[in-house]
């Protein structure tokens, strides 16, 4: 089964300023995919590369089998990071509007409209308001339905949580996930680790503009191995630092977080913490994605002033 | 193509925005009121007439005088009612008449000192001297007074006099290969008008243009739409749909003038001028013209609207997009005078003036059907490339945030692939 989306060497600078650097990744149809990344990486702009925004310097993109054209962009949704309707059109008119620019028909659009409104719980009497007379939140769901509404195969998502009250975000979560289980493909870019793990089948993660690592979230953690200890005390655990085996201590007030070194041993820590300490609790963890993500981008910023 | 949803959008949006119909509906009620109104009032104004003493330093012509002012009539009413002056030394009289008129039991008074006849002098003292109209129907009848007397001194009878001062009635007589037709000054007003509302409207909807595209590059809806669509197809849509509220507005406009000759015949008359009829070939150029110079404004207003990032930083760059339109209106009373000029003819072939310079042309005396032809064709070859080049500058220009573009950053995004 070929990807939804396949990214090969792809490069873009900026009068001068290399925004992407020979980035290549791949998008398994039906999946979520996170492009990750600190701002500044470049995911807005391989994103616009994706939707043809504007074109690569170089490298070939891949979209749905194809190249990024008229056809191609039709059977996709985009959504970018900065929001944008307009303010003085009417909600329906202006749903209707950005459908049509997608080659869908009024009635098809004027159809699927009420389904997308109560999915979205956009109560029917804001259809014939402005824009700009609705609140920050319902224009941030009607920006939503813009890009689904034509019935795309393949989502464009950049930061879709962003600016969501816990509430929505999750409302929102669960209409990401159906839409995966219906076989859309979607790709989100977020620097919300907690977004991604919970939604992401795969991931990139860039920064600068270049690739540090990709794969199935899964796999990335394994890849990352079983090397951090959570560690719950009562006392003074200042010493933990200094114990053989000890990378590095993260310390969150209630517990600490032990990445091991090289060769370090979990059990020889906890027979060394025991001693001194009241453990109450003892495990060990994969790291988090955004432990990963940090360990990485900061690596990554370091090697380069270096 | 997927021009058609942009074009609706553009051009349903400013169609039903209060300011298309404050523009449309509004404009031509006060334009209405600003020429027939004053007028109306002028007419009214003139009904009551001038109450006038004659003061004769020598009191050989007073009599004459006052019957020739007398006698004067204004649409078919007398203009001037005379009040005696009274009598005394001159001096007294004077000074009472200056106080009459000062009380406003005159309106004013003539003085005709006592060589008034050889050196053919006079004075009119009166409150109000600025009523130009009244000064010159004053002026002719006593120039009446004053050569018929000296005619009659010559030995020439009063009919006799009278008949060989008759006045000439000059008509202006406008030529074309259509016949001539008579022109009171109505050709005047009219070419004016039409340029007018041809500069008006090619310079407010250029505008709009401008406004529409840096309002969606400010609130970023622009690159939703370029997701979907492409930049120059988004270029064309509003181009074409701003340029059809244009059309929307001169058929209302149309509308109007039908309504006006059709019904309008008592304002006109009241207002006692005629109204200008527009010859078919006036209209379809005008709307040609308007059409030329919108698309060639319209292209550039739209290129700066896409190299700035508010209407603030919009105004040191659209100076020189207005800046050939501007010029364009200062040579009118050139190509005015003289439409037919070596200088005029060239200038109506500038791209940047045919619309307005060679629609002037049109209006006053008809140039060859080959010169307007030309013109045409020249600005059309303008617009096309002015198109193409701002096509390219809004397609980048509407992705770049941040600091303004300079004028060579924007011709460098021309040449860029």
């Amino acid at each position: 089964m070929n990807a939804a989306l396949r990214l090969r060497d792809v490069t873009k600078s900026f009068s001068g300023h290399a925004a992407v650097r020979s980035l290549s990744f791949e998008v398994p149809r039906a999946s979520v995919f996170g492009l990750l990344g600190p701002n500044g990486a470049g995911k807005t702009t391989t994103l616009r590369m994706v939707m043809n925004v504007f074109a690569p310097d170089s490298g070939t993109i891949e979209v749905l089998g194809g190249a990024s054209d008229h056809a191609a962009r039709d059977r996709i949704g985009y959504m970018p990071e900065e929001r944008g309707l307009f303010p003085r059109m009417s909600l329906e008119e202006q749903l209707v509007f950005f459908a049509e620019t997608k080659g869908s028909s009024r009635r098809l659009a004027l159809e699927r409209l009420p389904f997308w409104l109560e999915r979205l719980d956009l109560d029917p009497k804001w259809r014939r308001r402005k824009l700009n007379e609705l609140s920050k939140g319902m224009q941030q769901k009607a920006q939503f339905i813009a890009t689904v509404l034509h019935d795309p195969e393949l989502l464009i998502l950049d930061e879709p949580l962003a600016g969501l009250d816990p509430v929505a975000a999750s409302s929102m979560r669960d209409v990401l996930l159906e839409l995966r289980r219906q076989g859309k493909t979607l790709v989100l870019s977020s620097h919300q680790m907690e977004t991604v793990e919970r939604l992401c089948d795969t991931i990139a993660l860039v920064s600068r503009g270049e690739k540090l690592l990709d794969g199935p979230v899964s796999e990335v953690k394994r890849r990352h191995g079983r090397n951090t200890v959570v560690l719950a005390y009562e006392g003074d655990g200042a010493f933990l630092a200094g114990l053989p085996g000890v990378g590095s201590v993260s310390d969150f007030g209630r517990y600490v977080e032990i990445r091991l070194a090289d060769g370090g041993d979990a059990q020889a820590i906890l027979q060394a913490a025991a001693a001194r300490l009241r453990i109450s609790r003892f495990e060990i963890v994969e790291p988090s994605l955004h432990d990963i993500f940090v360990q990485h981008v900061k690596r990554h910023a370091a090697e380069a002033v270096a | 193509m997927r021009l058609l949803p942009i074009v609706r959008r553009e051009y349903l949006e400013r169609v039903r925005s209060r300011a298309f119909l404050i523009g449309t509906v509004l404009g031509p009620i006060l334009m209405a009121a600003f020429t027939v109104l004053p007028s109306l009032l002028m007419a009214k104004q003139r009904g009551k007439p001038l109450r006038i003493a004659v003061l004769d330093e020598g009191g050989a012509l007073r009599s004459v005088v006052e019957s020739a002012l007398a006698t004067r009539q204004v649409d078919g009413r007398n203009r001037f009612e005379i009040r005696p002056a009274g009598a005394g030394a001159p001096e007294q009289v004077r000074e009472r008449l200056k106080q009459a008129v000062l009380a406003g039991e005159i309106d004013g008074y003539l003085f005709l000192p006592r060589d008034a006849l050889e050196r053919s002098v006079a004075e009119y003292h009166g409150k109000n001297v600025s009523n130009v109209m009244d000064i010159g129907v004053l002026d002719r009848a006593l120039d009446d007074a004053m050569i018929g007397l000296r005619l009659e001194e010559a030995g020439i009878g009063e009919a006799r006099a009278k008949d060989v001062m008759r006045r000439v009635d000059l008509k202006t007589l406008q030529l074309s290969e259509r016949g001539a037709r008579e022109d009171r000054g109505a050709s005047f007003f009219l070419s004016m008008m039409l340029l007018m509302t041809l500069y008006t409207t090619v310079a407010m909807w250029g505008a709009a243009l401008m406004n529409g595209v840096i309002e969606e590059k400010a609130n970023r809806v622009v690159e939703v739409v370029v997701s979907s669509i492409s930049a120059t197809e988004l270029f064309a849509g509003k181009l074409l749909g701003i340029g059809a509220v244009g059309l929307t507005q001169f058929l209302v406009w149309s509308g109007f003038l039908l309504g006006l000759s059709l019904y309008g015949g008592v304002i006109a008359v009241m207002g006692g001028t005629k109204l200008p009829e527009i010859p078919v070939h006036v209209a379809v150029l005008f709307v040609v013209f308007f059409l030329l110079g919108y698309f060639l404004y319209g292209a550039l207003y739209a290129a700066v609207g896409a190299a700035v990032n508010s209407q603030q930083e919009a105004q040191s760059l659209a100076f020189p997009v207005m800046m050939p339109l501007i010029l364009g209106v200062m040579l009118f009373p050139m190509v005015l005078s003289s439409p037919d000029s070596a200088l005029s003819v060239v200038c109506s072939f500038v791209p940047f003036w045919t619309p307005l310079l060679m629609f002037l042309r049109v209006t006053t005396l008809t140039p060859p059907a080959w010169q307007v032809a030309l013109s045409i064709v020249l600005t059309l070859a303008s617009v096309v490339f002015l198109n193409w080049a701002a096509a390219r500058v809004y397609r980048v220009g509407i992705l770049m945030y941040g600091k303004r573009a300079t004028l060579p950053e924007i011709l460098r995004w021309v040449g860029r692939a």
